[in-house]
Protein backbone atom coordinates (compact mmCIF):
# COMPACT_ATOMS: atom_id res chain seq x y z
CA UNK A 1 0.00 0.00 0.00
CA UNK A 2 1.40 3.54 -1.18
CA UNK A 3 0.77 6.09 1.44
CA UNK A 4 1.38 9.69 0.18
CA UNK A 5 -0.05 12.61 1.24
CA UNK A 6 -2.92 12.90 -1.14
CA UNK A 7 -3.60 9.67 -0.97
CA UNK A 8 -4.00 9.77 2.63
CA UNK A 9 -5.83 13.03 3.15
CA UNK A 10 -8.47 11.63 0.20
CA UNK A 11 -8.29 8.32 2.42
CA UNK A 12 -9.05 10.24 5.43
CA UNK A 13 -11.57 12.70 3.60
CA UNK A 14 -13.73 9.58 2.58
CA UNK A 15 -13.48 7.89 5.46
CA UNK A 16 -15.26 10.81 7.44
CA UNK A 17 -18.12 10.68 4.73
CA UNK A 18 -18.64 7.25 5.08
CA UNK A 19 -18.92 7.77 8.86
CA UNK A 20 -21.00 10.59 8.57
CA UNK A 21 -23.72 8.43 6.48
CA UNK A 22 -23.16 5.57 9.33
CA UNK A 23 -24.12 8.15 11.51
CA UNK A 24 -26.91 9.97 10.42
CA UNK A 25 -28.62 6.75 7.84
CA UNK A 26 -27.07 3.60 10.23
CA UNK A 27 -25.60 1.92 6.99
CA UNK A 28 -22.06 0.62 7.68
CA UNK A 29 -20.34 2.74 5.33
CA UNK A 30 -19.06 0.04 3.15
CA UNK A 31 -20.89 1.60 0.38
CA UNK A 32 -17.89 4.66 0.37
CA UNK A 33 -14.92 2.05 1.91
CA UNK A 34 -15.26 -0.06 -0.92
CA UNK A 35 -14.93 2.51 -3.69
CA UNK A 36 -12.82 4.41 -1.87
CA UNK A 37 -10.36 1.22 -1.53
CA UNK A 38 -10.73 -0.13 -5.02
CA UNK A 39 -10.20 3.83 -6.32
CA UNK A 40 -7.44 5.37 -4.28
CA UNK A 41 -5.81 2.50 -2.85
CA UNK A 42 -5.90 0.19 -6.16
CA UNK A 43 -7.48 -2.59 -4.25
CA UNK A 44 -9.08 -5.80 -5.82
CA UNK A 45 -12.61 -5.93 -5.29
CA UNK A 46 -12.70 -9.01 -2.75
CA UNK A 47 -9.72 -7.03 -0.83
CA UNK A 48 -11.76 -4.32 -0.75
CA UNK A 49 -14.56 -5.70 0.49
CA UNK A 50 -12.47 -7.80 3.31
CA UNK A 51 -11.05 -4.30 4.27
CA UNK A 52 -13.96 -2.90 4.46
CA UNK A 53 -15.86 -5.11 6.57
CA UNK A 54 -12.92 -4.68 9.44
CA UNK A 55 -13.11 -0.67 8.48
CA UNK A 56 -17.23 -0.65 9.70
CA UNK A 57 -16.30 -2.95 13.26
CA UNK A 58 -15.12 0.35 15.19
CA UNK A 59 -17.98 2.41 13.41
CA UNK A 60 -20.72 0.28 13.88
CA UNK A 61 -19.39 -0.11 17.59
CA UNK A 62 -18.75 3.37 18.66
CA UNK A 63 -21.94 4.21 16.72
CA UNK A 64 -24.18 2.02 18.63
CA UNK A 65 -22.63 2.64 21.81
CA UNK A 66 -23.50 6.28 21.32
CA UNK A 67 -26.64 5.61 19.86
CA UNK A 68 -27.22 3.55 23.13
CA UNK A 69 -26.84 6.20 25.82
CA UNK A 70 -30.42 7.66 24.29
CA UNK A 71 -31.75 4.08 24.81
CA UNK A 72 -32.28 4.46 21.01
CA UNK A 73 -31.12 0.52 19.90
CA UNK A 74 -33.12 -2.11 20.29
CA UNK A 75 -30.61 -4.55 21.25
CA UNK A 76 -32.58 -7.88 21.09
CA UNK A 77 -34.18 -6.97 17.02
CA UNK A 78 -30.01 -6.58 16.51
CA UNK A 79 -28.87 -10.25 17.82
CA UNK A 80 -32.25 -11.55 16.17
CA UNK A 81 -31.02 -10.02 12.68
CA UNK A 82 -27.45 -10.52 12.92
CA UNK A 83 -27.88 -14.18 13.71
CA UNK A 84 -30.64 -14.39 10.83
CA UNK A 85 -28.23 -12.39 8.32
CA UNK A 86 -25.52 -15.28 8.93
CA UNK A 87 -28.16 -18.03 7.44
CA UNK A 88 -29.08 -14.99 4.76
CA UNK A 89 -25.29 -15.14 3.96
CA UNK A 90 -24.81 -19.29 3.38
CA UNK A 91 -27.94 -19.00 0.93
CA UNK A 92 -27.28 -15.89 -1.35
CA UNK A 93 -23.58 -17.18 -1.77
CA UNK A 94 -25.33 -20.74 -2.86
CA UNK A 95 -27.89 -18.08 -5.34
CA UNK A 96 -24.88 -16.23 -6.56
CA UNK A 97 -22.99 -18.87 -7.81
CA UNK A 98 -25.88 -19.91 -10.25
CA UNK A 99 -27.71 -16.14 -11.40
CA UNK A 100 -25.93 -14.38 -13.30
CA UNK A 101 -24.95 -11.30 -11.43
CA UNK A 102 -25.28 -7.87 -13.98
CA UNK A 103 -29.38 -9.27 -14.01
CA UNK A 104 -29.17 -10.03 -10.18
CA UNK A 105 -27.56 -6.48 -9.59
CA UNK A 106 -30.12 -4.57 -11.92
CA UNK A 107 -33.03 -6.32 -9.75
CA UNK A 108 -31.72 -5.15 -6.61
CA UNK A 109 -31.22 -1.78 -8.06
CA UNK A 110 -34.88 -1.46 -8.98
CA UNK A 111 -36.29 -2.95 -6.06
CA UNK A 112 -34.06 0.22 -4.14
CA UNK A 113 -35.67 2.79 -6.68
CA UNK A 114 -39.19 1.54 -5.58
CA UNK A 115 -38.28 1.65 -1.62
CA UNK A 116 -36.23 4.72 -1.87
CA UNK A 117 -39.48 6.07 -4.13
CA UNK A 118 -41.78 5.11 -1.78
CA UNK A 119 -39.54 7.03 1.28
CA UNK A 120 -39.10 10.54 -0.52
CA UNK A 121 -43.03 10.30 -1.31
CA UNK A 122 -44.40 9.30 2.17
CA UNK A 123 -41.57 11.78 3.68
CA UNK A 124 -42.57 14.57 1.17
CA UNK A 125 -46.64 14.10 1.90
CA UNK A 126 -45.73 14.14 5.90
CA UNK A 127 -44.53 17.58 5.71
CA UNK A 128 -46.79 19.14 3.68
CA UNK A 129 -49.22 17.98 5.64
CA UNK A 130 -46.78 19.49 8.91
CA UNK A 131 -47.21 23.17 7.18
CA UNK A 132 -51.03 22.31 6.44
CA UNK A 133 -51.39 22.20 9.63
CA UNK A 134 -49.42 24.86 10.95
CA UNK A 135 -50.80 27.50 8.75
CA UNK B 1 -41.48 4.35 21.74
CA UNK B 2 -40.61 2.06 24.79
CA UNK B 3 -38.32 -0.41 23.54
CA UNK B 4 -39.81 -3.13 25.09
CA UNK B 5 -43.09 -3.13 23.52
CA UNK B 6 -41.44 -2.85 20.21
CA UNK B 7 -41.19 -6.70 19.90
CA UNK B 8 -44.17 -7.59 21.97
CA UNK B 9 -45.96 -5.88 19.08
CA UNK B 10 -44.50 -7.37 15.80
CA UNK B 11 -43.11 -10.54 17.44
CA UNK B 12 -39.42 -12.34 16.72
CA UNK B 13 -40.02 -13.68 12.97
CA UNK B 14 -39.87 -9.89 11.16
CA UNK B 15 -36.55 -9.44 12.75
CA UNK B 16 -35.26 -12.87 11.54
CA UNK B 17 -37.12 -12.33 8.19
CA UNK B 18 -35.16 -8.91 7.92
CA UNK B 19 -31.85 -10.51 8.87
CA UNK B 20 -32.16 -12.87 6.06
CA UNK B 21 -32.86 -10.86 3.44
CA UNK B 22 -29.71 -8.58 4.23
CA UNK B 23 -27.30 -11.28 4.58
CA UNK B 24 -29.12 -12.48 1.52
CA UNK B 25 -28.63 -9.54 -0.29
CA UNK B 26 -25.33 -8.94 1.05
CA UNK B 27 -23.93 -12.22 -0.32
CA UNK B 28 -25.33 -11.71 -3.54
CA UNK B 29 -24.87 -8.34 -4.52
CA UNK B 30 -22.06 -7.18 -1.81
CA UNK B 31 -24.91 -4.31 -0.21
CA UNK B 32 -26.93 -5.86 2.27
CA UNK B 33 -26.68 -4.09 5.99
CA UNK B 34 -28.12 -0.85 7.05
CA UNK B 35 -29.28 -0.17 3.16
CA UNK B 36 -31.40 -3.03 3.40
CA UNK B 37 -31.85 -2.94 7.86
CA UNK B 38 -33.21 0.37 8.15
CA UNK B 39 -36.25 0.64 5.26
CA UNK B 40 -37.24 -2.80 6.56
CA UNK B 41 -37.16 -1.79 10.05
CA UNK B 42 -39.37 1.54 9.67
CA UNK B 43 -41.66 -0.59 6.77
CA UNK B 44 -42.31 -3.81 8.52
CA UNK B 45 -41.94 -2.92 12.08
CA UNK B 46 -42.71 1.07 12.18
CA UNK B 47 -39.79 1.26 14.09
CA UNK B 48 -39.19 5.34 14.38
CA UNK B 49 -36.26 6.49 12.04
CA UNK B 50 -33.93 7.29 14.41
CA UNK B 51 -33.63 3.91 16.09
CA UNK B 52 -33.83 2.13 12.96
CA UNK B 53 -30.58 3.56 12.37
CA UNK B 54 -29.02 2.60 15.88
CA UNK B 55 -30.77 -0.40 15.51
CA UNK B 56 -29.34 -1.13 12.05
CA UNK B 57 -25.93 0.13 13.86
CA UNK B 58 -25.77 -2.26 16.56
CA UNK B 59 -26.56 -5.21 13.85
CA UNK B 60 -23.25 -4.17 11.55
CA UNK B 61 -21.31 -4.85 14.95
CA UNK B 62 -22.27 -8.71 14.68
CA UNK B 63 -22.15 -9.10 10.71
CA UNK B 64 -19.02 -7.07 10.29
CA UNK B 65 -17.26 -9.05 13.40
CA UNK B 66 -18.27 -12.50 11.31
CA UNK B 67 -17.64 -11.57 7.84
CA UNK B 68 -14.32 -10.58 9.31
CA UNK B 69 -13.83 -14.03 11.41
CA UNK B 70 -14.91 -15.31 7.80
CA UNK B 71 -12.08 -13.92 5.41
CA UNK B 72 -9.45 -13.76 8.49
CA UNK B 73 -5.99 -15.85 7.64
CA UNK B 74 -7.42 -15.46 3.55
CA UNK B 75 -4.95 -12.70 2.84
CA UNK B 76 -7.72 -10.63 2.05
CA UNK B 77 -7.79 -8.04 5.09
CA UNK B 78 -5.40 -5.14 4.65
CA UNK B 79 -5.69 -3.95 8.48
CA UNK B 80 -3.50 -0.71 7.86
CA UNK B 81 -5.84 0.41 4.99
CA UNK B 82 -8.78 -0.43 7.61
CA UNK B 83 -7.40 1.66 10.17
CA UNK B 84 -6.50 4.33 7.89
CA UNK B 85 -10.09 4.72 6.37
CA UNK B 86 -11.63 3.02 9.76
CA UNK B 87 -10.65 5.54 12.25
CA UNK B 88 -11.84 9.13 10.47
CA UNK B 89 -15.23 6.88 9.77
CA UNK B 90 -15.02 6.92 13.82
CA UNK B 91 -15.17 10.41 13.73
CA UNK B 92 -17.73 10.68 11.27
CA UNK B 93 -20.24 8.65 12.99
CA UNK B 94 -20.14 10.74 15.98
CA UNK B 95 -20.54 13.89 13.94
CA UNK B 96 -23.71 11.99 11.82
CA UNK B 97 -25.57 10.91 15.21
CA UNK B 98 -25.04 14.49 16.24
CA UNK B 99 -26.40 16.07 12.93
CA UNK B 100 -29.27 13.21 12.76
CA UNK B 101 -29.85 14.48 16.68
CA UNK B 102 -31.52 17.76 15.41
CA UNK B 103 -32.96 16.38 11.71
CA UNK B 104 -36.71 15.75 11.78
CA UNK B 105 -37.47 12.48 11.51
CA UNK B 106 -39.25 13.35 7.56
CA UNK B 107 -36.05 14.81 6.68
CA UNK B 108 -34.10 12.14 7.64
CA UNK B 109 -36.09 9.52 5.86
CA UNK B 110 -36.32 12.02 2.70
CA UNK B 111 -32.17 12.18 3.16
CA UNK B 112 -32.54 7.98 3.35
CA UNK B 113 -34.65 7.93 0.56
CA UNK B 114 -32.58 9.87 -1.70
CA UNK B 115 -29.50 7.83 -0.62
CA UNK B 116 -31.53 4.54 -1.48
CA UNK B 117 -32.28 6.24 -5.20
CA UNK B 118 -28.88 7.11 -5.74
CA UNK B 119 -27.75 3.70 -4.88
CA UNK B 120 -30.50 2.33 -7.01
CA UNK B 121 -29.44 4.32 -10.12
CA UNK B 122 -25.86 3.25 -9.57
CA UNK B 123 -27.04 -0.79 -9.75
CA UNK B 124 -29.66 -0.24 -12.40
CA UNK B 125 -27.38 1.50 -14.90
CA UNK B 126 -24.25 -0.34 -13.64
CA UNK B 127 -22.13 2.55 -12.50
Amino acid sequence: MLLDATTLSLAIACGVAAGVLAGLFGVGGGIIFVPTLVIIFSFHQLDAQATSLAAIIPVALIGAWRQNTEHLVYWRGAVIMGVGAAFGVLIGAEFALRLPEATLSRVFGMVLLLVGGEMIISSIRKLQAKRAAAN
Amino acid sequence: MDLETQIGRVGVLPYVGIGVVSGLFAAMFGIGGGIVIVPLLILITKMPARMAAATSLATLILTSLMGVIRYSGSGHIDWVAALVIGTPAVVGVLIGIRFQKRLPAEWLILGFGLFVVAIGLKLVFAL
